[in-house]
């Protein structure tokens, strides 16, 4: 089993405490349900950068923490800060619970993924390549452009790009993050779809 | 407003993803990027790239391992990395495309001719010619299909390649550097030996004139192997009633505590110590140990030396090698 924190938990997200939860993100209920997304993808963030193997679930289980204390009465000022207060000490006892079980299998590397190259890659350069297909000309252009070539003459089309666009490098970066994460997306569905 | 690449550090975001910051730095970094958009999206842009750079296998060999352990944790990363590894093969395929520039011109300027020779002939060899002409397009249309799906296996074939080639670059340059960073160290246990073999071998008159000291010292430096002939040596008198040990530790291992043992070469535990920290000197961060001399026989030792992190977790940092020989 992996290392998951607090398996006893009795406490269970009920509607009535998740209205009052989202009632303490924001007055109107569609912004509040806004927030909530926001924050949650926040959490699922934190847990990856901590190198935690379960982002998602750990990020509903901080939610439900901050929901139950909302449910108790506490008042909550800033809740980004409140949340990623609870993810920490989550973290904590993800550590613990994975240091428990790394002692019971003699000190066997748990934590280490081996990270085996999956063989569904055909299937997804296919999925890229209509993604890329549904982009505007331009956007196509320019996110392949930018992740062409190796170090040297990447940093090169970069710079040419910039000069294009007339835009600063940062700019760019951001610009092809969105595209990337738009992409992302669209491959991530197209994969699903065909069932891999 | 963008925020200049200079003042967002990049190098520490880096480290930071690799889980090799203290826990400290790693809140000062969340609670940046929580409360300031432009420094989240950097760090995200930040993340593509290391992702990008571990696909093309641009990524040294120690950063390497990190990056497998901590940071392809989660399936959602790993996805991050397919996806990752699908964009560099189509980027490859579409500057090979680019360098082949193909005029849409061609066709046309090839058909007229044909269909006014394919006018000029009888009714069945013009037949005859249309049907071959039909058969050849359609033979072309597929050869052209299949050397466009051999070229997409190509590119992708390429990628791979590449990859693999500077991950082999990598590991030759870091089997160098260690190879020389190994024959630095051997020399420098050799002039320590050196320098300290008079203290703590005495000739016969010295020692007749100085009492024997009651604690003897010896230096471990970080790297040596357990099969090195250069182990340091450690002479214990008779009169000796402590062995200080000073463990030179890599300044990279920035753990805030520390915990050795040390045993025999049979792998029997001799002496422990637990809570040390590790002190910047001259020579680098040391620990030192204070081991009462009879804790050692004559024989071969191993320190191993552990880190325990701000989260309680212990780590390995490293074994030690040395030789005992009691008088």
């Amino acid at each position: 089993m992996p290392a998951s924190a607090n398996p006893n938990r009795k406490w269970s997200l009920t509607q009535e405490a998740f209205d009052g939860f989202l009632g303490c993100l924001a007055d109107d209920r569609e912004r509040a349900a806004e927030k909530y997304l926001e924050i949650r993808q926040n959490l699922i963030r934190f847990f990856e950068w901590r190198g935690c193997q379960f982002p998602e679930d750990h990020a509903d289980e901080t939610v439900n923490r901050v929901a139950k204390r909302v449910s108790e009465g506490e008042e909550i000022r800033n809740p980004m800060a409140y949340f990623i207060g609870v993810a920490r000490l989550l973290v904590l006892e993800i550590l613990k619970a994975r240091a428990k079980e790394s002692q019971a299998l003699n000190e066997m590397a748990t934590s280490s993924v081996e990270y085996v190259d999956s063989s569904d890659s055909e299937a997804r350069i296919e999925c890229l390549r209509k993604c890329l297909a549904g982009l505007s000309s331009d956007n196509r252009e320019l996110i392949l452009q930018y992740y062409q070539g190796d170090k040297g003459d990447k940093i090169e089309n970069r710079k040419k790009l910039t000069e294009r666009l007339g835009v600063s490098v940062n700019t760019l970066r951001m610009r092809t993050l969105r595209l990337r994460e738009k992409l992302q997306s669209c491959v991530e569905n197209c994969v699903n779809n065909i069932g891999m | 407003m963008d925020i200049p690449i200079s003042h967002f550090n990049q190098e520490m975001i880096v480290r930071y993803l690799l889980g090799e910051l203290p826990e400290k730095q790693q809140v000062e970094i969340e609670d940046q990027a929580f409360q300031d958009q432009q420094y989240l999206q950097n760090i995200l842009a930040v993340e593509n790239d290391l992702i990008d750079e571990y696909v093309r296998g641009e990524i040294p060999l120690n950063k390497r391992q990190k990056f497998e352990s901590h940071f392809l944790a989660s399936a959602e990363r790993r996805r991050k990395v397919e996806f990752a590894r699908a964009l560099s093969t189509v980027a490859s395929e579409s500057e090979v495309f680019e360098s082949v520039p193909v005029s849409s011109d061609a066709p046309r300027f090839l058909l007229n001719p044909l269909r006014a020779f394919i006018q000029s002939l009888n009714p069945a060899a013009a037949f005859s010619v249309a049907t071959a002409a039909l058969i050849l397009v359609f033979g072309a249309s597929w050869l052209i299909r299949d050397g466009l799906r051999q070229r997409s296996q190509l590119s992708q074939l390429r990628a791979e390649q590449q990859a693999q080639k500077a991950q082999q670059r990598q590991l030759q340059e870091q089997i160098a550097n260690e190879r020389s960073r190994n024959e630095e160290l051997a020399a420098e246990v050799e002039q320590l030996r050196k320098r300290e073999a008079p203290l703590s071998l005495p000739r016969e008159d010295q020692s007749s004139v100085k009492p024997a000291p009651t604690t003897v010292a010896l230096m471990l430096l970080p790297g040596l192997s357990r099969g090195s002939n250069q182990r340091p040596k450690l002479v214990i008198r008779q009169a000796a009633q402590t062995a200080r040990l000073q463990v030179v530790v890599d300044p990279q291992d920035d753990y805030p505590r520390f915990l050795v043992e040390l045993r025999t070469q049979r792998g029997q535990r001799v002496w422990g110590q637990e809570n040390l920290s590790a002190r910047a000197t001259r020579i680098g961060h040391t620990i030192v140990l204070n081991v009462p001399a009879k804790v050692f026989g004559s024989g071969q030792y191993e320190l191993s030396l552990k880190g325990t992190t701000a989260a309680g977790i212990i780590e390995d940092v490293g074994y030690y090698y040395f030789e005992v020989s009691k008088q």
